[in-house]
């Protein structure tokens, strides 16, 4: 056990480790399974689609589900399921910049206002309370209103409405760390802040904020899909879920359901997957951190 | 017969680690020993020796991975191993007590100290709270804690470290154990305080009879409050016997690194051959345990060492324990 | 011979408030040192006594709250932490819990490297032949280099934050209970090593324990604290002949020796260690002392030379009734 030589990563080993990891948390491994689906299907789009995305057949409007189009035909005569397959790229081409962009902010906000504490941390706490309490979709709104329709927008929005949840989560683990004996010993050694930031409290505070990605993209992707739904950043015909969930409540009415519920179910899946993972993240971080002497 | 007895306990870790592999630890390997009434017997050794995990064993205290994989536990004439756990629920509390360190963490922090005690003893022995409540006093004032009445209801972090190991001692006591297992009682405590707890405990074993068995790692303590010691190395007991003989003549080579190793047999200047790696619980050698950093190892201790008789009552596991001591060595295999 | 005094403090106070208004915990009350290269002062005391904080304080780990301490020629009281920063090449510390003390995350050699890159600026492949000679140097097997924390056993990662002090050839090195929290023949190792490092580098140690035996066995001289205050300073061979102080001597008969063949003088000492929130008046100890008359009350007393280099401070010693009769145990 004491054996100093390093580890090596054989294939077995990587067997082995992937089974107790699922075994540890069912959870986090149905998780990864249905995100690795989506991911799959965002980036090989090709090999599955069976017709192209924005390919407009006219003469087969609001067809149901068939042989030929499995999940039917929308109001514009695109076929639903290359769409849906194809929209898989917006959920993570959204949530995953969207996430980097929040922890970017967030984490080197947290380490500071943690670890400085004071006036500095009152102040950027109060500000990033101030940008929780505000109700996203409107402050969404508001920014991409002003600064017009863009996918970009959208996302670089996302990415900093949701920048104080990291910024929380790593505050309150270097509140506890920073008075941790290795921190002294860092500061004894004669660290300068920069060090003891980066090198020392980083490392150990981020895994908190780590387990939430999961939970926030899972935000981010349903966000986003309401904003698109809400006809916000993404314009028809661009194949995204919550684009064609609002074409699709049009027809809801005249009992064309698949317009709309297809991509739905997407969504929920995609959204669910993500939260699954993050929760069972906690599973496999949590109790093997907590090694015996 | 004596009050506890026993016999090759086998303790073992079970489980499946993250790389989804069965590991096994065999943290108690046939442990054997035994305890009269009026008796206080040292369980002394280092870090993972196994010496908190053979308390936990003897009073059903195990939690999951670790499982008793063999020997039995006679106290009293019932063998606990195969009671149930409501029957040792009975006896845990009442028939065998556990003073552990650390006392401010085993109190409830949320009730007093005083309804801790009647707790305890209502679980047990019932009869009227008044009674409990009388017997509480009796025993705060019996442990030394000063004017009991008005600490009856005192809360558990109000409690000194001192104050709050008196507690635990007069929880133990409620019910009038026949066995005190006391697992490293005054570890953190000061020096001073220490002192006052280890007297303590002497003058209750000797006023209730009581057998008492001292977990520690402190030399120091074993050799001033306890009768027998027995030393515990890689889960098994390497060596026991009467406290004096096997302190002046210690018959096992491990016995004889640990004695070396105290600050006052300790002479700076000259490299001992102390220490080594602790041993590896899922991969033990067979034959002896210490072989692999033991200075007299020799292609004998692959074979597993008997327990040798150096003299009455003092036993060695090791090959070459009765060439060592040529002081009343009784022969023998 | 030119002073060649590491350190000196005069009158180190440290009070740390404590959350209820205008209560103070008085760690360190008017404590007067030095440490002298190539010298061995041990620092023994129970919980209360402020060894730790004394070492912590010298350090400028925290400010103290009255005092001068002077480091290496140079007084380091006030002075600000970016002055400080680069002083730390010359004044190191290693702590009592060892897996505590070092990053879980950091690779040990980056750890062993961490002050050389700081302090001399060095890139890391000039460090790697230094970290392996100091990991050589403390027994630690090169392999280790590459692992975390988590793989060392205790006594490896003591070995590996002692070769993190010396790194940088300090002038000052401070232990806090270096060798409590490990095994006993792990303790051994530790000791021969600081007792090797002592004489080779010639700098000056501040060792703080509250086991006398360890003690007694690395200082050159020892003092003995008591709520703050030194109440003994004493030589290393008269700590157990020749105990001054009534502290002292309590503290000496509640130690228990290994051989179960030598008598145990029990003292008797009643009561607990009072809060430092609440300082007796007086002498501190006044409330404990069997020896206390009306005078230790509300006289604090002053410093007694006793012998050369031994001196305690005790009212009592004037009159020559600062012994306590022992009852054998």
């Amino acid at each position: 056990m004491n054996n100093p030589s390093s580890n090596r990563w054989t294939l077995a080993r990587v067997h082995n480790r992937a089974r107790g990891l699922a075994r540890l948390s069912p959870t986090a491994t149905a998780g990864v399974i249905i995100i690795l689906f989506f991911g799959i299907l965002a980036l090989f789009s090709n090999l599955f689609m069976p017709h192209d995305p924005v390919a407009s057949y006219t003469d087969r409007i609001l067809q149901p589900p068939s042989a030929d189009h499995w999940f039917g035909t929308d109001g514009n005569g695109m076929d639903v399921f290359s769409r849906v397959i194809y929209g898989a790229k917006f959920g993570f081409g959204i949530a995953i910049p969207a996430v980097l962009i929040s922890l970017v902010i967030g984490v080197p906000v947290g380490l500071i206002a943690g670890y400085r504490g004071g006036i500095l941390d009152e102040v950027l706490m109060r500000i990033f309370d101030g940008l929780r309490v505000f109700p996203s979709i409107i402050l969404a709104l508001a920014v991409v209103a002003a600064t017009g329709q863009s996918l970009l927008n959208v996302v670089l929005v996302l990415g900093f409405l949701d920048s104080p949840v990291f910024a929380r989560l790593v505050r309150s683990e270097v509140l506890s760390l920073r008075s941790s004996i290795f921190v002294e010993s860092a500061i004894a050694a004669g660290n300068p802040t920069w060090r003891i930031l980066f090198l020392h409290l980083l490392p150990n505070s981020i895994e908190g904020a780590m387990a939430q990605t999961a939970v926030r993209a899972a935000w981010a992707v349903r966000i986003s899909a309401t904003l698109a739904f809400l006809g916000v950043g993404i314009q028809a015909p661009t194949p995204e879920w919550g684009a064609m969930i609002r074409q699709g409540t049009e027809f809801m009415i005249t009992g064309q359901w698949w317009v709309a519920i297809f991509p739905g179910v997407a969504l929920i899946f995609l959204v669910f997957g993500l939260n699954l993972f993050g929760d069972g993240l906690q599973d496999i971080l949590d109790p093997r951190r907590r090694t015996s002497k | 017969m004596s009050l506890l007895s026993v016999q090759e306990l086998q303790t073992h870790f079970i489980y499946r680690d993250i790389d989804y592999q069965f590991r096994e630890a065999k943290a108690l390997n046939k442990v054997t020993l035994s305890l009269n009434a009026g008796e206080v017997l040292g369980i002394v050794g280092e870090t993972g020796a196994g010496k908190s995990l053979t308390a936990q064993s003897i009073c059903g205290l195990l939690r999951p991975p670790a499982q008793i994989v063999g020997g039995s536990v006679m106290f009293d004439g019932k063998e606990l191993l195969s009671l149930s756990e409501d029957e040792i629920n009975a006896i845990r509390g009442a028939d065998i007590a556990m003073v552990v360190q650390n006392p401010r963490s085993s109190l409830d922090p949320l009730t007093q100290i005083g309804k801790q005690l009647v707790r305890v003893h209502q679980t047990h022995s019932g009869g009227t709270i008044l009674e409990s409540r009388q017997k509480a006093l009796d025993m705060m004032r019996a442990v030394g804690i000063p004017d009991p009445l008005g600490r009856f209801n005192a809360w558990p972090h109000e409690l000194s470290g001192g104050m709050a190991q008196r507690v635990l001692i007069a929880m133990a006591l409620m019910n009038e154990p026949k066995l005190l297992i006391a697992d490293e009682p005054t570890t953190g405590l000061d020096v001073t305080v220490q002192a006052q707890i280890l007297d303590l405990l002497e003058d209750l074993v000797n006023q209730f009879d009581m057998a008492c068995m001292i977990i520690t790692h402190d030399l120091g303590i074993v050799a001033h409050y306890c009768d027998q010691v027995a030393v515990m190395f890689a889960g098994e007991i390497v060596e026991q016997g009467p406290t004096k003989r096997v302190f002046q003549t210690p018959a096992h080579p491990y016995t004889q690194q640990l004695l070396a190793a105290t600050p006052e047999r300790l002479q700076m200047g000259i490299r001992s051959q102390l220490g080594g790696q602790p041993p590896d619980l899922f991969n033990l050698p067979t034959g002896c345990l210490s072989q692999d950093r033991c200075p007299k190892s020799t292609k004998k201790c692959e074979t597993p060492p008997p327990m040798i008789d150096v003299s009455s009552g003092h036993l060695a596991r090791c090959h070459f324990a009765e060439s060592d001591n040529k002081a009343g060595s009784k022969g023998g295999d | 011979m030119v002073t060649d005094v590491v350190l000196s403090a005069t009158n180190l106070t440290k009070r740390f408030p404590t959350g209820r208004s205008g209560n103070f915990v008085n760690a360190v009350n008017g404590v007067d040192l030095c440490i002298r290269r190539g010298e061995v002062l041990g620092m023994v005391g129970e919980s209360g006594s402020g060894k730790s904080t004394i070492g912590r304080t010298i350090l400028r780990l925290t400010d103290p709250s009255e005092g001068q301490i002077t480091f290496d020629g140079r007084d380091i009281t006030n002075l600000p932490a970016k002055t400080i920063r680069p002083l730390r090449k010359d004044m190191q510390m290693v702590f009592q819990d060892p897996w505590s003390a070092l990053n879980p995350r950091m690779k040990i050699g980056d750890l062993i490297a961490e002050p050389l890159r700081i302090h001399f600026n060095m890139s890391r492949s000039e460090c790697a032949d230094r970290t392996e000679i100091l990991a050589k140097r403390v027994s630690l097997s090169i392999d280790f280099l590459n692992r975390t924390p988590s793989a060392l056993s205790g006594g490896q990662l003591q070995r590996v934050c002692i070769a993190r002090a010396i790194a940088t050839n300090p002038k000052l090195i401070v232990l806090d209970e270096p060798t409590s929290s490990l095994d006993l023949s792990v303790r051994a190792g530790i000791l021969e090593l600081l007792q090797e490092l002592r004489v080779e580098t010639e700098a000056g140690f501040l060792f703080i324990s509250h086991d006398l035996g360890t003690i007694k066995l690395i200082s050159d001289r020892i003092a003995v604290l008591y709520l703050g205050r030194i109440v003994e300073e004493v030589p290393k061979s008269k700590l157990f002949s020749d105990p001054s102080h009534p502290y002292t001597q309590s503290l000496l008969s509640a130690h228990l020796p290994s051989d179960p063949n030598e008598k145990i003088e029990r003292l008797p000492l009643e009561g607990e260690i009072p809060s430092p929130i609440n300082l007796p008046t007086g002498c501190s100890f006044h409330t404990r002392c069997p020896l206390a008359i009306n005078e230790c009350k509300s006289k604090p007393p002053s410093p007694e030379q006793i012998s050369a280099g031994h001196m305690a401070s005790c009212l009592r010693i004037r009159d020559g009734k600062n012994i306590i009769s022992r009852e054998i145990k």
